[in-house]
């Protein structure tokens, strides 16, 4: 698989159990390997829908996706383990500090020993929590608790990055860390795919973009040429609130 | 291996840390087994040793009052009060005692029941030996017999009524065969004209010999002890549910069973390390409710848990019950969507199961259709195979069954969560 397709998503279809109305309608799009893209949408357009599928934790209807050139429905395991998450929520153990958090997930993910260790001091210092790693992660504050999700996700070292609005509900500092940081990690080779309500992060964040809403893909492309292309549009902002409209989404 | 091993040390830094899930798992357990073999044991020993207060009013003043006066305090199991607060006892006064609960039982002896007696006894005595005695069995029969009465707090069980109504009766019974007894000796001798005294031993000539159907060579002496700590440590060990499923609800529902389920390994592997730290913790509590077996409960005046000969089948047996208890708690916390929902339901089921399974009242005294219905209970196996250890001396062989059932049901159980969890998955 080409850098112009590392990820290859052909009529995505996904309908919950219950739900009348699909989540996903037939998506297809490709994302070019070491770019940061975007998925952007509003409330319950299918983004983390996308995003769960493309890491094997939903199952999908129909369609196909290919990521590095392995087949979803035959690869999941090669997939796993080229493949970091970030999710949403903060999925780490409360009661156990920072360092123990890490060493299970390391482990999990299959390492061990110094190298482990050497990894785990690495990405402490880089998103600032080496001084409390040795504190339980309920004492920590909103943005640690964040940063430190975001080092769970990456810390094998993945090609493909997956962040499912990494920088929710956290302050400025702790979002302009993640972010400098996400551009580093990129600048190494990983390519990250990620969901954001933040239009102006992901303005200054993503290379290429997708605006999905009703689980239809409305645009894809570069970000600056789709900015460039809309010649009445000065922003991201403008362009997303042109296709998805105004209209209140509570879910 | 490294994965696994992982797992395991998390579990337990995580159950190390939680200090109230500790006490729940460590501390409950042991209080449970304290209290109830305490209570379960004075229950028992309401008849047999606590001496409780009677009302006793005796209007007869003759022997068959007294016979059942020196009776009953003779026993050592009852102490009689014939007056309340300096006032003279009177039926009116049993009354209103008991019915505001002061006392549990009221004995009126009637006036006259001793002639009563002594009637019936000189009738039926002339009734054999008098050939010219028209009076025929109808009408010995006709007599007014004497009513005893005996009163009792509507809140009294049903099994203790019935034991001081039985230990009445062989008073009384005592009495009557005594004084008819004198009669015919009295009769004997007239008729043989001898001075020499006939003696009565109203205790009887049969004695009885209380044998255990105990395996051989054990030197277990079934008391309450042995009867209740092993089956509420059965019970205890059921309760394993309310923490472990709320470790699992709570990964599920802090995303890290996602991570975990995207992550190159096993989400299997996450659940086998769960599994093993909760048969331990299991295993932990049965050790530490024997230690209040074997320790604590002789301190307050009851006999020492004996564990038995047979030590292998003992530890095969509570790993069974603990894989069981722990595959129940694993089917709840996969099928439950929420804490509340495992720990409400999981919780009244397990009542449930108990009371099934023979841990509140014996499964014999059950009505016929419970009785098949308990042998459903995974409680019930534990129950009987560990009563097989303690009660029966059993071994390996007699616990097999038991242990195949249990071990049984936590491989559906598995298998069903496991389903269950192919089916939710989105």
């Amino acid at each position: 698989m080409t850098k112009e397709s590392l990820i290859k998503i052909e009529k995505l279809f996904k309908t919950y159990k219950g739900d009348d109305e699909p989540a996903l309608k037939n998506i297809s799009f490709t994302i070019p390997g070491n770019e940061i893209f975007g998925l952007l949408g509003p409330n319950g357009a299918g983004k983390t829908t996308t995003l769960n599928i493309l890491c094997g934790y939903y199952k999908k209807d129909s369609g196909t996706v290919q990521i590095n050139g392995y087949s979803l429905d035959k690869n999941l395991k090669e997939i796993k383990k080229i493949i970091g998450v970030v999710p949403q929520d903060i999925a780490l153990y409360e009661t156990l500090t920072a360092r123990e958090n890490l060493r299970f997930i390391g482990n999990m993910c299959g390492m061990r020993g110094k190298k482990l260790n050497n990894r785990i001091n690495e990405c402490l210092e880089l998103l600032s929590l080496d001084k409390s790693s040795y504190r339980l992660v309920k004492t920590y504050s909103g943005g640690m608790k964040r940063r430190l999700n975001l080092i769970a996700g990456l810390l094998h070292e993945p090609k493909i990055l997956f962040l499912d609005e990494p920088t929710v509900g956290i302050d400025v500092q702790s979002r302009t860390v993640i972010l400098e940081y996400l551009k580093e990690l990129n600048k190494k080779g990983t390519t990250i795919i990620y969901t954001s309500h933040y239009l102006e992060e992901a303005e200054q964040l993503c290379s290429s973009i997708a605006i999905i809403d009703y689980g239809t893909i409305l645009i894809e492309g570069n970000l600056q040429s789709l900015i460039k292309s809309k010649s009445e549009y000065s922003d991201l902002e403008t362009i997303f609130l042109q296709l998805t409209g105004r209209k209140l989404r509570d879910n | 291996m490294l994965q696994l091993f992982s797992s395991i040390y998390k579990e337990i830094l995580i159950i190390i840390r939680d200090k109230a899930g500790i006490a729940i798992l460590f501390l409950m357990p042991m209080v449970l087994i304290f209290v109830m073999t305490l209570i379960q044991d004075s229950t028992f020993r309401k008849l047999d040793e606590a001496r409780l207060e009677i009302l006793f009013l005796d209007y007869d003043q003759d022997s068959l009052g007294m016979a059942i006066k020196q009776g009953l305090q003779g026993s050592g199991f009852f102490e009689l009060a014939t007056t309340y607060e300096n006032k003279f006892l009177d039926q009116e006064l049993i009354h209103q005692l008991l019915n505001k609960g002061k006392f549990q039982i009221g004995i009126i002896i009637p006036n006259g029941a001793t002639n009563t007696i002594r009637n019936k006894a000189e009738l039926i005595v002339s009734q054999a030996f008098d050939s010219n005695d028209s009076t025929n069995i109808n009408e010995v029969k006709a007599q007014d017999d004497a009513t005893i009465i005996l009163y009792f707090d509507p809140a009294i069980k049903n099994s203790f009524k019935q034991s001081v109504k039985n230990s009445l009766q062989n008073f009384t019974f005592a009495i009557e065969a005594k004084i008819t007894f004198d009669y015919l000796a009295e009769e004997f001798s007239d008729i043989l004209s001898s001075p020499n005294n006939i003696y009565f031993d109203p205790k009887g000539s049969i004695r009885f010999e209380e044998l255990y159907a105990t395996d051989e060579h054990t030197e277990i002496i079934p008391n309450s002890v042995q009867h209740n700590v092993p089956a509420w440590a059965v019970f205890a060990m059921f309760f394993i549910l309310i923490p472990l499923t709320g470790n699992i609800i709570k990964e599920r529902d802090n995303g890290t069973a996602m991570r975990l389920e995207i992550m190159p390994s096993s989400y299997l592997v996450v659940l086998i390390a769960k599994a093993l730290v909760y048969i331990f913790v299991c295993f932990i509590q049965f050790c530490l409710m024997l230690l209040v077996g074997m320790v604590f409960l002789p301190m307050f005046g009851l006999p020492v848990l004996e564990l038995g000969p047979n030590k292998m089948a003992l530890f095969i047996m509570v790993i069974s019950t603990a894989i069981a208890a722990t595959s129940y708690a694993i089917l709840l916390g996969t099928i439950a969507s929420t804490h509340e929902q495992a720990a409400s339901f999981g919780s009244v089921s397990v009542i449930v199961l108990a009371a099934l399974g023979g841990i509140w009242v014996p499964v014999f005294i059950m009505p016929g259709f419970m009785q098949a219905i308990s042998i459903v209970s995974p409680l019930n196996w534990g129950l009987e195979g560990f009563y097989n250890i303690f009660l029966r001396g059993g071994g390996i062989k007699s616990i097999l069954p038991f242990v195949g059932l249990l071990i049984g049901f936590s491989i559906i159980s598995v298998f069903i969560a496991y389903q269950f969890r192919r089916f939710r998955k989105v």
